[in-house]
């Protein structure tokens, strides 16, 4: 059984070394600018907004030939996000959230990316109505900003464009599906689908970080 | 600069969300929440506000939320001469909270609803006449309320629409029930088979039911009533078909409150719950509805309570068509019940 499992790793390691043989071209440190995120964060019909900052971690520049020779060229950005985001859903609640997360996004050199992104935060709720108490002599007071916290986690994906590629305008714009969950809810979890569309702004010179960047050939 | 200004901006929208609106009219919609041991309670009043005459539905589940009861019929027939009040109890609907499970029982739900009530007459004035309508679990919850210190004496009338005020008294009366009506479907020889099934489990199983025992018998008589073509059938789908959207549902945090108060430990209380031996305090004007068909809380509970309670204000109505959701299943019938006894005792 041990001699299986050895074998194993061993053609395992040899199928990734020999197939998928990536050739590190050049690394290097390069100076790069945050990016500024703003995207209306509808919650499917109900209104809301998003904010944040992409702060850069990572760029492979992966370039790649096909068995057909056709060469493809494509970037891979890892960035650490931080978010302030709001969506209103009538009689029900306000929800004020605030989350970190890490963007992974795959261009094309025409442009089109596609990203995921896990997040996690914390969420402020405000009910969305006027809110009582009533004590047990039956004397009742209003509860300002009444509302809960909740721990929060979000998944998302989507898709956008790149004008910096192609046209060298310093913005993307995109769409993206998340599904938000927060919980402890009522001892339970709450589940809430949301819809971002936005714009992503890269300042030439704002919070810059030393990032490394990678040049591969598949 | 711009940091302090967003966050006024943000706290201004914040808190108008929250801003007291008390309206008197023919034609109110407004929603405020009731704050109580760790759970903010949706309330809806709609309706008619100016007559001061204030129907609160007591929804079934636990956990249904009163959205369901919101339907164009009730707001056509009802909602034009009261204001009805749809509330959310804790852990249901709209309700909001965090860990709050331990809460989740019937003396702390017993609270919140004269917190209801107390709440109603805060914002409409002493003089509101309220009538509370207790459907399934609800009656359950409104005989409770009925039965504890003074608390009848907030309320001007009590309906009490196919609802179990007494859990092992239902397990025995749903028992009878299926076991009578069943034979003779079978006799007609309609749906024989699930008929068999039915009654061959209701043989094995004769009394002091156990927790999974009383939850079998409540699936069974759910299926019974759908065996019969003249009682409209009535699902979750058929109650989400109300136009979610357009009402601002939040429909996840529907879903999981009812599934999380449907399964949880309280249920388990509940079965050996009854509240028949205390009906005799019951001096106030009481409407009892049931359905023909309702094998989830069979008419003998109606009936129960109507020789218990203390007074001569009382009326028992039977629907001929419909089964354990007389608001949806006989609209016309209900609303004129209804109608007629809070016109009565308002």
């Amino acid at each position: 059984m041990k001699i299986q499992k050895f074998c194993l790793t061993i053609a395992i390691l040899a199928y990734t070394t020999f197939c998928f043989a990536q050739s590190v071209d050049s690394v290097s440190i390069v100076r790069k600018s945050s990016n500024l995120v703003l995207s209306y964060n509808s919650s499917l019909i109900y209104p809301g907004a998003r904010m944040g900052v992409e702060f850069p971690v990572k760029t492979i520049y992966i370039t790649s030939i096909n068995r057909s020779g056709k060469r493809r060229d494509f970037t891979k950005d890892r960035f650490v996000t931080s978010n302030i985001s709001w969506y209103h859903h009538p009689a029900y609640h306000d929800n004020l959230y605030f989350t970190a997360g890490w963007t992974m996004r795959r261009t094309k050199a025409k442009g089109f990316f596609t990203e995921f992104s896990p997040e996690v935060g914390i969420s402020r709720t405000f009910t969305g109505g006027t809110t009582y108490q009533v004590d047990n002599n039956g004397n009742v007071t209003r509860k300002r900003l009444a509302g809960y916290y909740y721990a929060l986690i979000s998944v998302g994906g989507g898709i956008g464009y790149d004008f910096s590629k192609t046209r060298q305008k310093p913005f993307l714009i995109f769409s993206k599906f998340n599904i938000l969950m927060m919980f402890p809810y009522n001892s339970t979890i709450y589940l809430r689908p949301a819809i971002e569309i936005g714009l992503i702004y890269k300042p030439s010179n704002f919070l810059s970080f030393n990032v490394k960047s990678k040049c591969l050939n598949k | 600069m711009s940091r302090l200004i967003t966050a006024i901006f943000i706290f201004l929208v914040l808190n108008s969300c929250q801003k007291e609106n008390i309206t008197v009219g023919t034609n109110v919609t407004e929603t405020f929440y009731l704050d109580n041991n760790g759970a903010s309670m949706r309330i809806l009043v709609e309706g008619n506000t100016s007559g001061k005459t204030f129907l609160i539905f007591v929804h079934g589940g636990p956990g249904t939320g009163s959205y369901f009861y919101n339907t164009d019929y009730i707001s056509q027939n009802i909602e034009n001469k009261y204001a009805a009040v749809y509330w959310d109890q804790r852990n249901a609907g709209a309700s909001q909270g965090n860990s709050n499970g331990d809460d989740l029982n019937l003396p702390r739900m017993t609270d919140d609803l004269k917190k209801v009530i107390q709440l109603i007459k805060y914002r409409y004035g002493d003089d509101a006449g309220i009538f509370i309508l207790g459907h399934s679990f609800g009656g359950l919850l409104t005989a409770s309320f009925m039965t504890t210190g003074d608390n009848q004496s907030l309320v001007k009338g009590w309906i009490f629409a196919d609802g179990s005020h007494n859990y092992p008294l239902n397990d025995s009366l749903t028992r009878q029930k299926l076991l009578s009506v069943g034979q003779k479907q079978i006799d007609l020889n309609k749906n024989t088979d699930k008929w068999k099934a039915i009654i061959e489990y209701c043989n094995l199983h004769t009394g002091n039911f156990t927790f999974e025992e009383s939850n079998q018998l409540y699936s069974y008589a759910t299926d019974a009533e759908t065996y019969f073509e003249k009682v409209e059938k009535i699902n979750l789908s058929t109650l989400l078909s109300e136009d979610p959207v357009k009402f601002d549902w939040p429909i996840t945090s529907i879903l999981f409150n009812l599934n999380y108060s449907s399964n949880a430990n309280f249920n388990r209380d509940l079965a050996n719950t009854e509240f028949s031996s205390r009906l005799g305090i019951v001096t106030t004007p009481t409407l009892l509805l049931y359905g023909k068909y309702d094998f989830i809380c069979p008419g003998g509970l109606e009936e129960d309570v109507y020789n218990r309670i203390n007074t001569k204000d009382k009326k028992l109505a039977t629907s001929p068509i419909s089964g354990h959701n007389i608001m949806w299943q006989d609209e016309s019938f209900f609303c004129k019940e209804v109608n007629a006894f809070i016109e009565q005792y308002k």
